[in-house]
């Protein structure tokens, strides 16, 4: 015995693959668009808007070349730091947050004693040992932190703002080093002015190195 | 029927939800202030001991407190965040799970008069959180960077295991590090993979990277636990004394690695210096500061084995 069924259960029988249909498309459509792939190191490091090239740029030449004369003298720091470590470090030093790790901004002159192939030695009166001038190891937030002219709150993200630190050492190690590591050799009296890092809490002065900012080689 | 049952229930809710809304608990004004120390994840004793030192301070500076674990779940710590600010909080001290995700629970936060203070991970804004105070993992990590480039002589294998991908810190380490490791083209990288963070998924990493690239010479790690996971799938591989690992962190078990050799260096972070300056500044803001550091970083130092003796775990040595 065939089942007459209503019209209206006949309609519905008859849309239910169409809903079906409709149900998986949706489901499709919103499983591609909530699912993607992509790199590691494709993963946003910083953000889009922000140009580290030119901040470092503008940094560099409107910030950092014109504090270069407010740079202590290597001298008289390290001898500051054997009398009171804390005024040392209170008036010379720039950090942008807590910790031991300090940053200065330094000069000095005297005489190559070694070119090696990380740093060149170079003697100066009235300190021992010889101070080493990076030209390898070019990294680090000691430039960018030394001046004290830089401010972390005008950064959205961190990332921003050691992007900075990056593009101000490449300068270093485009424009200050070559020049001078092409030329120097032993014996040459050279003027420079760099950044240094100090440790507050366990301090050690008997290898510093300096990353050059501005370096001369002046030969009388 | 059915539609009458669904707005019965929907109304249910809602009522519900206003109710929890009205016993929102009113603050004494004779009682101690109440602060919510919200952590990502309480599965690693590093951030137990961030949680435990942010709850001694907070109660050292007179404050009732209590520890939040959002278990690396941003869901999680949202239910976190309505309930302390539900339940009369004054002020959250607080680990994200996710520098973009978390960012809607400190805005929610702030819009309800709660001030935050983010310790050591950061949200990607600088109008949400009243403070964050975060390490300096860039920096720690250039040392480390240029220090795995020395010991390693500027040639070899080596892997990268990241922390969780979301994290800030996971790219600002990793970025620290590349940005030494990377200008060196005998250095190469056969292998980046993340592990969360986590102990054991870093061992199974490294296990499967193993298989693949047996004969490299270098691993780092966004973290310590992963070191000690990378460490024992060297050991169990018999390559212990020919891979040099790096980690990050200065979690207890790797500063006495570095002191046995097992581990060769990690970026030394103070939880302490953090938890105690979150606590504080909250304090301060019960108090009417309001100008404080957007962001507040902490510096990194790098521990290995000449000077390791200046180290304990998350800190100096006492």
């Amino acid at each position: 015995m065939s089942k007459i069924m209503p019209p209206t259960a006949k309609r519905n029988n008859m849309r239910k693959p169409l809903r079906y249909l409709v149900f998986l498309l949706l489901v499709a459509v919103l499983a591609y668009n909530s699912v993607y792939f992509k790199k590691l190191d494709e993963v946003k490091a910083g953000s889009a808007s922000f140009n580290a090239v030119k901040y470092a740029s503008d940094f560099w030449n409107t910030k950092l070349i014109p504090t270069l004369n407010k740079a202590v003298e290597i001298n008289s720091l390290l001898s500051l730091l054997k009398t009171d470590k804390e005024k040392a470090f209170k008036d010379h030093s720039h950090a942008l947050g807590i910790g031991n790790i300090r940053y200065f901004l330094i000069k000095g002159s005297g005489v190559v004693t070694d070119v090696a192939e990380n740093q060149v030695s170079v003697q100066i009166e009235g300190v021992a040992p010889d101070i080493n001038i990076a030209t390898e190891y070019i990294f680090g937030n000691a430039v960018r932190d030394a001046s004290g002219a830089i401010d972390i709150n005008a950064f959205s993200n961190s990332m921003d703002f050691n992007n900075v630190s990056a593009e101000i050492n490449k300068i270093i190690r485009e424009k200050v080093v070559p020049p001078f590591k092409s030329n120097v050799k032993k014996g040459d009296h050279v003027d420079f002015t760099g950044a240094i890092e100090l440790n507050r809490e366990h301090l050690q002065t008997n290898n510093l190195e300096v990353i050059p900012v501005n370096l001369k080689i002046t030969n009388p | 029927m059915m539609i009458n049952r669904i707005h019965f229930l929907l109304l249910c809710c809602l009522l519900s939800g206003l109710g929890l809304i009205g016993c929102k608990t009113k603050q004494s004004e004779d009682g101690p202030k109440k602060i919510a120390i919200v952590v990502s994840t309480l599965n690693n004793p590093w951030f137990v001991f961030l949680a435990q030192k942010a709850e001694a301070k907070a109660k050292a500076l007179g404050y009732e407190s209590k520890i939040f674990d959002s278990q690396n779940n941003t869901a999680l710590e949202t239910d976190h965040f309505e309930n302390a600010i539900a339940s009369g909080y004054n002020a959250i001290l607080f680990n994200p799970t996710d520098a973009d995700g978390s960012i809607v629970n400190v805005k929610n936060a702030k819009a309800a008069g709660i001030p935050v203070f983010c310790m050591d991970r950061e949200v990607n804004s600088n109008d949400a959180a009243t403070s964050q105070i975060l390490s300096d993992s860039y920096s720690g990590c250039v040392a480390i960077g240029k220090y795995f480039v020395e010991t390693l002589n500027k040639k070899g294998k080596y892997v990268e295991i990241l922390g969780m991908v979301g994290d800030n810190n996971t790219w600002n380490r990793s970025k620290g590090f590349h940005s030494v490791v990377d200008f060196y083209p005998g250095l190469k990288m056969v292998a980046q993979q993340s592990a969360d963070f986590d102990r054991n998924k870093a061992m199974e990493v490294l296990e499967s990277i193993l298989q693949a690239h047996p004969d490299i010479d270098g691993v780092f790690c966004g973290n310590d636990a992963m070191a000690m996971g990378a460490y024992q799938a060297l050991v169990a591989a018999g390559k212990a004394d020919k891979v040099k690992v790096f980690g990050f962190d200065g979690a207890e078990d790797v500063v006495k690695s570095i002191q046995d050799g097992k581990i060769v260096a990690t970026g030394m972070q103070f939880p302490e210096v953090m938890a105690q300056t979150a606590a504080t500044f909250a304090d301060e803001y019960f108090k009417g500061k309001r100008d404080f550091p957007q962001k507040m970083p902490v510096a990194v130092e790098m521990v290995r084995k000449d000077n390791v003796e200046n180290y304990a775990a998350y800190g100096e040595k006492e």
